[in-house]
């Protein structure tokens, strides 16, 4: 999505594909390069300037925390952030779940809804297949990005809390942003006609 | 066994070339401080708790801590200006106006998970107490752009806004102070889709609206502040932007116009911003390395209302900068290394007293040397000149 968003701007490159082997991609007559990279270390190439902008979902750039400027809404994809329980041990209410463990990818947000709540939970890491945490006993509940909720059904998982929704999101480096303000705004506003 | 060799987070040795190259900038910084009338001062490395948040409360989760004999709580200092409020509000107050000072020190603040930031670093800067009006803040932008340029560095720029500008906006609409919280942290952070999402939620009329999701790209030459005052219908907004301009004619007396470039986003982080705000920024550096604005009230807080505006360099930023830039900032002095057979230690001793009184720098062999090893010595030790005595 984020490549031919791109190119419907003329922002592109030979080769360049989201799946594209190469990793660092140039367009020598635009200027221009591209940097494929995983989606958890977008914001770290932005907030450290190796990179001038990105594209990331609200949820990745919340877990991790980093300082970059958030420009434009780009409303693929779409998801939300929820917490989700075994269907058969499902319990009254959300407080009822404290000092439980919760298996998730994203402890920071994680832990900042549950804080808010005056909850305290123990926070189990997991870099994927969170679904499994309830199944194995690894957890009593998890934290999850959902789309569609059919890895949920066929895990017998019910949401139960809302945490939030998330979309992509062109972001930038704060020095980027203002060093090379004429070529970035242009970009937002070229790509705000296609949205 | 291996936690005696390391060195608490955040927290960093500077090895000779890199103390020398540190020692060098500050050195050059000082001397232009002092060129420009303003004078050092020291203050102590903790102050009471209370002191550091009298402006400001936020900043106590990033303060390091600890307790005095009376279990009174004190912290490391975060920053100068407010240690040195607190000196113009007790120990200068009597001292004739403007009141311009200046320090170069270790500063401190918790903080993880950001480049560049260290638990301590080094900051010099300078405050200027006492004048509200536009030349003291021409002077002070001058002076953060001289300060650039004699630690070397060319190619930076300085992006300079006026919190007063939005304050105005947001006042013209009647926004309550959190909504105004909300927007302001916005803006800072550059969070336009956040920005448009609160602005959306308030149901201004179009015109309103749209003007105040424009502040974060209010970006530009001289020219974006007619824009600017376009969007404005209130007095204060007005007179930030001629503020601004104003600021601007002395920056061209001044000669440093050519770095200047207008952004009415920069709001910065501290609270305590009253008027024009600043930040420098150097290609392929992914921070700022200098900021620094008006806060008028500040001293006010401390009991005595006075203006006031002032800037803060950090000195490990600028050295990055430099060495991204090819910049180098090495002080290669090592003149002459004196060796000696057995029978010449005193000649020795008195051709380095005698080369030192030049002001040359000197190294003696600490025992006798044939000439090949002291040859190898002088190599070792980048020593340009070697002066063997037999």
């Amino acid at each position: 999505m984020s490549t031919e968003l791109f190119k419907k701007v003329g922002w592109t490159a030979e080769g360049l594909h989201e799946k594209s082997r190469k990793l660092f991609i140039t367009n020598d007559a635009e200027k221009l390069k591209f940097i494929i990279t995983k989606t958890a270390d977008v914001p770290t190439y932005v907030e450290n300037g190796a990179a001038d902008i990105g594209i990331i979902g609200k949820d990745v750039i919340l877990e991790s925390g980093k300082d970059v400027y958030e420009l434009l809404d780009l409303g693929f994809g779409k998801c939300h952030l929820m917490m989700a329980v075994p269907k058969d041990k499902k319990r009254p209410r959300l407080e009822d779940y404290a000092h439980t463990r919760v298996a998730t990818k994203f402890p920071h947000i994680a832990q900042k809804f549950f804080v808010e709540r005056g909850m305290q939970m123990e926070y189990i890491k997991l870099n994927g297949s969170i679904e499994l945490g309830p199944i194995v006993g690894l957890s009593e509940s998890i934290v999850d990005i959902v789309e569609t909720g059919t890895t949920l059904r066929e895990n017998n998982l019910e949401e139960i809390v809302h945490i939030m929704d998330a979309t992509a999101r062109l972001i930038a480096n704060r020095v980027s942003y203002r060093l090379k303000f004429d070529r970035i705004n242009n970009l937002v506003n070229e790509l705000e006609k296609f949205l | 066994m291996s936690e005696i060799l390391e060195t608490p987070y955040g927290t960093r040795d500077f090895l000779p070339r890199e103390a020398a190259a540190k020692r060098a900038i500050e050195n050059r910084l000082a001397k232009l401080f002092s060129e420009f009338g303003y004078e050092e001062v020291v203050t102590p490395t903790m102050e009471f708790l209370e002191t550091l948040t009298n402006s400001g409360a936020e900043i106590e989760s990033n303060l390091f801590k600890m307790f005095d004999q009376n279990n009174r709580t004190l912290a490391l200092h975060h920053e100068m200006t407010t240690p040195i409020a607190r000196l113009a509000v007790s120990r200068l107050k009597d001292a004739p106006l403007p009141l311009k000072l200046s320090y170069n020190t270790s500063v401190f603040r918790f903080r993880k998970n950001q480049p560049e930031r260290q638990c301590e670093f080094y900051q010099a800067g300078v405050e200027l107490l006492g004048v509200s009006n536009a030349f003291a803040d021409a002077e002070i932008i001058a002076l953060a752009a001289q300060g650039l340029k004699v630690s070397g560095l060319k190619d930076f720029t300085i992006c300079l806004g006026q919190v007063e500008f939005a304050n105005g906006l947001m006042e013209e609409n009647n926004l309550p102070p959190n909504v105004q919280t909300e927007i302001k942290n916005a803006i800072e952070h550059h969070n336009i889709v956040g920005l448009k999402k609160i602005v959306d939620a308030l149901n201004l009329d179009k015109n309103s609206a749209d003007s105040l999701k424009k502040i974060p790209t209010l970006h530009g030459g001289i020219e974006i502040l007619e824009t600017a005052r376009a969007l404005a219908k209130n007095q204060k907004s007005i007179a930030a932007i001629n503020n601004l301009q104003e600021i601007y004619k002395l920056a061209e007396i001044y000669g440093v116009a050519d770095k200047i470039i207008f952004d009415l986003g920069i709001i910065r982080d501290f609270e305590y911003y009253t008027g024009m705000v600043f930040e420098a920024y150097a290609p392929n550096v992914g921070y700022s390395l200098a900021g620094g604005g008006r806060y008028d009230h500040m001293l006010k807080d401390f009991g005595l209302a006075c203006p006031a505006t002032g800037f803060a360099l950090g000195i490990e930023r600028i050295l990055t900068a430099c060495e991204r830039q090819g910049i180098s900032n090495d002080v290669q002095n090592k003149n002459i290394y004196i060796s000696y057979d057995e029978n010449n230690f005193g000649a020795a001793i008195k051709k380095a007293s005698e080369l030192r009184a030049e002001g040359k720098v000197v190294e003696i062999s600490l025992t006798p040397q044939t000439e090949d090893d002291a040859k190898k010595s002088q190599v070792e030790k980048n020593y340009t000149e070697l002066i063997y005595l037999k």
